[in-house]
């Protein structure tokens, strides 16, 4: 708290009775809500000033979530450091904005725990997701009212009564002009709103069934505002002159329609060209700053250490595979499972020993305590390949509903078991022991052609190991 | 079969757009071949095919020129030749769209760049022999693709492995040479590379859609 506090950002937020206009603006501000809605009523009745305000922040301010989504589009960091001789997986894979990771406190006191989140987090809105809201709910009274939607239309339903009763007390009211100004602001309302949902729904998911939804809101609130205007400007409540008004309003809007349609197309058509444009822009950005991170890089470092045969072998190796997890992972499908873990361990080792370590896997199974024993146990058996082998080693990893089995497989001159001291630990124990402990099996067999470690885990109840090869073909 | 045979060159076409593996790549084939052309592109590499008759067409899958489809392409324009002309895949991709697409156009075998130069020399003399040559990752696609359990007898011949042929396969997926393969097994040569051809034979005929389904839908390495 020493910095001077900073105020979060004028978004719209999604505890909302209306639009999320007024408590978007009381966060931004530091107001409590309340008192931001009770002024934007009351500047309502100065000659509709209040209504005017918030339907251009309305239309001009965005939601939480747009905001943060615009926030996440910031280019993407480079995805991982240049040729980390570790077998560093690219971290940072998750946008900072598509997370509501914003502490649950900063709902409750927008304004003092600005610094840390506003400052920090590029995309974090100040709001906590909706179902976080409610144990705050104390601090203001009116913040969050269950039926908030429900008391609103019951005091617009009194505001009626109130002056159907001032009528029946001779009071002039202008229902002429009253209730078209009513339908028009309604309509327009419900028009809105939907506007703002299919903009969302637009950038989340597609459904059918929400947008047909979507058109009924959108045909009423046109309809309710095509009503209004026409009895405004009719200046009447005749049907004969509202038909009439009506045929005539609906030609010249077709005729509008037809005159700007090839124009409108042909806008949309360049919006669209645009915005593909850009995105292949960003990507082709992205790849240039991923390239320029690694590939160069490892080109420089090479050229650099031109005269150690090893180590341009070493740094050619890991830009590959790193170049190769870029290029072709699914990182939404396979991370965390064996297959992942068995390359991962073989990466390390080709960069401690930098002799090529190929890995081969079949199928693949999701990691348990057991599965973790196997990735160690094969680790030790891919170090002990590639520091005695003096050579490439392969790997093969085999899942099915039997089990899991990797073979390390190097072509030194292979070693005798049975002279292998009783001290060494590094066979008898990580290797052999470690997997019968956990109910798999361990046999080496060496000859002067090479030595192969078999490493097999039996499936546990034969649920455990999920071959995703059989998956696939169901 | 690499060795003890009587002593004739192979005469090949190295297709690579890269000017400097073509000739990295030459420098490394042993005397048993005979580079007859080159190409860098997929209108040179059918024009260079049909002119040379070369018995081995080294063949990269990623090429420019034609229609974009690359090795791919190079095969299928060469069709009429294939019978005496094979065709040996040669990627530093691994993925496993582009390997499947290649065997299943045609191609005899698939290597990666990095093999060494002792070891691409045999395999170009086991293509032209009319023999198979599998690396440990496309036996391991193989694996994935056909499943690691041995066909039913009355199941589609083609669209399943033999238990002999799954257990070649998942030696060669090991590292295993072919001769190595033969000895674990207690086999000849001979029948190794009967049953590695044998699976080509399924990996290019299998009409299930699956094959190529699978391979467009797994990226993996």
């Amino acid at each position: 708290m020493t910095t001077v506090p900073q105020r979060p950002p004028l978004v719209r937020s999604s505890d909302r009775m209306i639009a999320g206009v007024c408590s978007g603006l009381a966060d931004h501000l530091g107001l409590p809500v309340k008192y931001v809605r009770l002024g934007m009523v009351l500047a309502s009745f100065a000659g509709g000033a209040g209504l005017a305000f918030y339907a251009w922040l309305w239309v001009m301010v965005p939601t939480a979530d747009e905001s943060a989504r615009r926030n996440a589009r910031r280019p993407a960091s480079p995805i991982a450091p240049a040729v980390s001789l570790g077998a560093s997986v690219p971290s940072a894979t998750t946008p900072a904005g598509t997370t509501h990771a914003a502490p649950p406190y900063a709902a409750a006191f927008p304004n003092a725990m600005a610094p840390d989140t506003a400052a920090s987090d590029a995309g974090a809105p100040p709001k906590a997701p909706s179902g976080q809201v409610p144990v705050f709910a104390s601090w203001f009274s009116l913040r969050r009212i269950p039926y908030g939607k429900e008391i609103l239309l019951g005091a617009a339903l009194l505001v009626v009564a109130a002056i159907l009763i001032a009528r029946q007390f001779g009071v002039n009211v202008p229902l002429g002009t009253l209730i078209p100004a009513a339908a028009i602001l309604g309509g327009a309302a419900i028009a809105w709103m939907q506007l703002d949902e299919t903009r969302r729904a637009g950038l989340v998911d597609k459904t059918k069934a929400d947008q047909a939804g979507g058109w009924v809101r959108l045909a009423a609130g046109l309809a309710l505002v095509v009503a209004g205007v026409l009895v405004m400007v009719s200046g009447s409540g005749s049907w004969e002159q509202m038909w009439l008004a009506l045929l005539a309003s609906v030609a010249v809007l077709g005729g509008v329609a037809l005159v700007l349609l090839p124009w409108g197309l042909k806008f949309w058509k360049d919006l669209e060209t645009e915005r593909s444009a850009r995105v292949r822009e960003t990507e082709r950005a992205e790849i240039a700053a991923h390239l320029h991170d690694s590939v160069l890089q490892t080109l420089a470092l090479i050229q650099r250490r031109a005269g150690s045969e090893q180590d341009v072998v070493r740094l050619a190796r890991a830009q590959e595979r790193e170049l190769r997890t870029w290029l072709y992972r699914d990182d939404a499908k396979d991370s965390g499972l064996l297959a992942e873990r068995i390359a991962a361990a073989a990466a390390e080792v080709e960069d401690a020993h930098g002799h090529a370590v190929d890995v081969v896997s079949v199928g693949d199974a999701v990691m348990t305590d057991r599965h973790e024993a196997l990735v160690q146990a094969a680790r030790e058996a891919m170090h002990n390949a590639s520091r005695h082998g003096g050579g490439a080693v392969s790997v093969y990893l085999e899942n099915s509903d039997a089990g899991s089995e990797v073979f390390v497989r190097d072509r030194g001159p292979g070693f005798d078991m049975a002279a292998v001291p009783d001290d060494r630990l590094g066979v008898k124990e990580s290797i052999i022991g470690r997997m019968k402990r956990h109910g798999g099996s361990a046999t080496i067999s060496s000859s002067p052609d090479g030595t192969e470690v078999r490493l097999r885990l039996p499936a546990e109840n034969g649920d455990k190991a999920e071959n995703r090869n059989e998956e696939g073909k169901a | 079969m690499s060795t003890g045979q009587e002593p004739r060159t192979v005469r090949v076409v190295i297709v690579d757009d890269h000017a400097i593996f073509r000739s990295g790549l030459k420098a490394d084939l042993d005397s048993r071949i005979d580079v007859a052309g080159e190409a860098g592109t997929v209108e040179q590499a059918i024009a260079v095919i049909s002119e040379v008759r070369p018995e081995v067409v080294l063949l990269d899958v990623h090429l420019p020129g034609g229609l974009g489809g690359g090795g791919r392409e190079v095969i299928n324009a060469s069709a009429p030749l294939l019978a005496s002309t094979r065709f040996l895949a040669l990627s530093v991709s691994d993925a496993a769209e582009d390997v499947v697409a290649v065997i299943r156009a045609g191609a005899r075998g698939y290597v990666t760049k990095t093999i060494s130069g002792p070891e691409i020399s045999d395999a170009v003399v086991r293509v032209a022999d009319g023999d198979a040559v599998f690396s440990p990752r496309l036996a391991g696609f193989v694996l994935d693709a056909f499943g690691t359990a041995p066909a039913e007898i009355a199941d589609d011949e083609l669209d399943r492995l033999s238990a002999r042929e799954l257990e070649v396969m998942r030696l060669i997926a090991r590292g295993y040479s072919y001769k190595e393969v033969a000895k674990e097994l207690f086999i000849s040569i001979k029948t190794v590379e009967t049953h590695v051809s044998a699976v080509l034979r399924k990996l290019q005929l299998s009409s299930r859609h699956e094959l190529t389904k699978w391979a467009a839908e797994r990226r993996l390495l």
